[in-house]
């Protein structure tokens, strides 16, 4: 089985393919990004709950760090949700040229993000949480999103 | 592990970078008035004294100013690492930075002794107080990426060109020009170019063109083993300079092949990029990569001709690849910043990045930054060229200057507001 931190990397890799072919579907017609969207959403949320209803709990349990990186993850991740909120609705209102401009944002935002995560967060709680991780990327795996 | 060192939340403040970047244009602007104050005949020798300072507006004013102040920002975020007093650090560095090259500046244009003295001394301590900071956060380091492997080879080099630099601007301010001052000149330009900016731009390319431009992946061996060759070849050819200076070609030679390869493998990889976007960074990228092509066979060939072009081979270089990257970088980074902050304190109605900056204008600025590098190689043959060039690259920094303004005017003008949301529980 994967560790935490190859698991949630490789979902972040999966999530880049289809922003990528989400954005190449726009760049022909917007109609034909609209299901890519919805699906990179979809996913991303998915991803995201990952984190932030098992992963970063386990590891705010073990650490006592409510405050720390997890917090300023949970931050990112609110800008996220709403830069992918105004994304949807700029295919419903037909702006190819707000889209771009939405999914750059996103685009750059989102890699930064995934870079702090994969470079200092996962490795951390590989690092506290490896006597766990089977079980944590079972739990992950098996998530029903809300 | 210690916990309370976390980076995460230790990005510096916006004006750190901001003030770097947002001064840059303006010492380009001041190189360009430096030509027209100059003449073609004087600046075709690289050792006069016009040449040096036009240079250094440059080189200091512009590439140290956007390498020293981006690393700043990206530490944090691509190395997790963090520089200790970052505010005041990058404070107090960038007006001894700033203070100490219109010292340089006018000291020699004006032959005073007193400003000469007073710039390798601002110069000397501002530098050291970066780079050294800036070494010491990589020290903290624990997982070493590509990225990083170049960053930190690119400041060892960058801390042993600002020594010889103090050296060389001490030499001038006591009229005592050593039997060596022009090796070690030479050795300073080269490492300056291929070793601080070089392995710097190499480092970084390894990470932002996949992530930005959603480009295919470096190859394995490019991200272990080429920044360590590049290095090797540098010092290599350091002492084939001093010692065995018939032999030095061949120390050229293997430096040459790794950028020249590089340059080509960023065009190729922009060729299969995923995004469809083209903005005026990726005309930036591209032009860099001929540029650096051109650049890096001419400075071969210059061996074979008494390097009577090693002037075209700086323009090459330092002109046409090392400015193209760095206005293609602010472009993307002053933008994001604002956005990034202005989000980050709960103002969600803003615009994109995208939107921040005229892309008209943006372009508009490529293409007359262009048409004066393009100039400035041209002046080599036909003198009359030089000062339309000049005139053309001070309007493509001021245009510069006024594109990277736009997005911090929206960050100044967005802040007087209240915000949309209160970021206040996430803090």
């Amino acid at each position: 089985m994967s560790t935490i931190k190859e698991y949630l990397t490789n979902d972040h890799r999966k999530c880049d393919e289809i922003f990528a072919k989400m954005e190449e579907g726009a760049n022909n017609s917007l109609e034909s990004a609209k299901e890519l969207a919805e699906e990179f959403v979809a996913d991303m949320e998915r991803h995201f709950q990952m984190e932030e209803r098992v992963m970063f709990l386990e590891f705010e349990t073990k650490t006592g760090m409510t405050q720390g990186p997890t917090a300023m993850m949970r931050q990112e991740h609110t800008q996220m949700r709403a830069l992918m909120q105004q994304l949807l609705e700029a295919i419903d209102a037909g702006n190819k040229e707000k889209f771009f401009g939405l999914s750059e944002t996103l685009m750059i935002l989102l890699q930064q993000h995934n870079m702090k995560e994969e470079q200092m967060l996962y490795t951390m709680a590989q690092q506290h949480l490896s006597a766990e991780s089977d079980r944590i990327v079972e739990m992950m795996d098996s998530l029903i999103v809300e | 592990m210690e916990l309370t060192g976390l980076s995460i939340d230790q990005a510096p403040p916006i004006a750190a970078p901001l003030r770097f970047f947002l001064t840059a244009p303006l010492f380009g602007v001041l190189a360009g008035v430096l030509i027209l104050m100059s003449d073609a005949s004087v600046l075709i020798s690289r050792y006069s004294i016009d040449s040096i300072i036009v240079t250094h507006a440059i080189t200091i004013g512009f590439f140290a100013f956007i390498m020293l102040g981006s690393l700043t920002q990206m530490l944090p975020v691509l190395a997790s690492a963090k520089i200790v007093r970052v505010k005041g650090v990058t404070l107090v560095s960038y007006i001894l930075l700033s203070v100490g090259l219109l010292c340089m500046i006018l000291g020699l244009k004006f032959d005073i002794k007193l400003f000469i003295t007073l710039a390798y001394l601002m110069l000397g301590s501002g530098f050291l107080i970066l780079i050294l900071s800036i070494l010491y956060a990589i020290k903290g380091v624990s997982h070493f990426t590509a990225t990083i492997r170049g960053m930190l080879a690119s400041m060892i080099f960058a801390l042993m060109i600002v020594l010889i630099g103090t050296v060389l601007l001490y030499e001038y301010s006591n009229n005592s020009i050593s039997e060596y001052h022009y090796i070690l000149a030479n050795i300073h330009s080269a490492w300056a170019i291929f070793g601080f900016s070089g392995l710097l731009i190499i480092g970084v390319a390894f990470q932002v063109l996949p992530m930005f431009y959603v480009a295919p992946k470096f190859k394995q061996f490019c991200k272990r083993r080429v920044v360590f060759l590049i290095s090797i070849g540098l010092v290599i050819w350091l002492f084939l300079n001093i010692y065995a200076e018939e032999y030095a070609l061949y120390a050229k030679l293997w430096i040459v092949t790794f950028f020249w390869a590089f340059a080509t493998t960023v065009w190729l990889k922009f060729n299969r990029r995923k995004r469809p976007i083209s903005d005026v960074t990726v005309l930036y990228w591209r032009a860099a990569s001929i540029f650096l092509t051109l650049g890096s066979f001419l400075w071969i060939f210059d061996e074979f001709f008494k390097h009577e072009y090693i002037v075209m081979v700086a323009i090459l270089i330092g002109g046409g690849f090392i400015l193209s990257i760095m206005i293609g970088m602010i472009y993307k980074i002053v933008p994001f910043l604002v956005w990034f902050h202005l989000n980050a304190m709960g103002y969600m109605s803003i615009p994109t990045i995208n939107e921040m900056i005229d892309k008209d204008l943006a372009k508009i600025q490529f293409v007359i930054m262009m048409l004066s590098l393009v100039g400035f190689v041209f002046a080599f043959y036909m003198p009359k060229i030089l000062m339309p060039s000049a005139v053309y690259f001070i309007i493509s920094m001021l245009l510069l200057e006024y594109n990277i303004l736009a997005p911090v005017f929206i960050y100044k003008n967005t802040k007087k507001r209240e915000p949309d949301f209160d970021m206040s529980a996430f803090s």
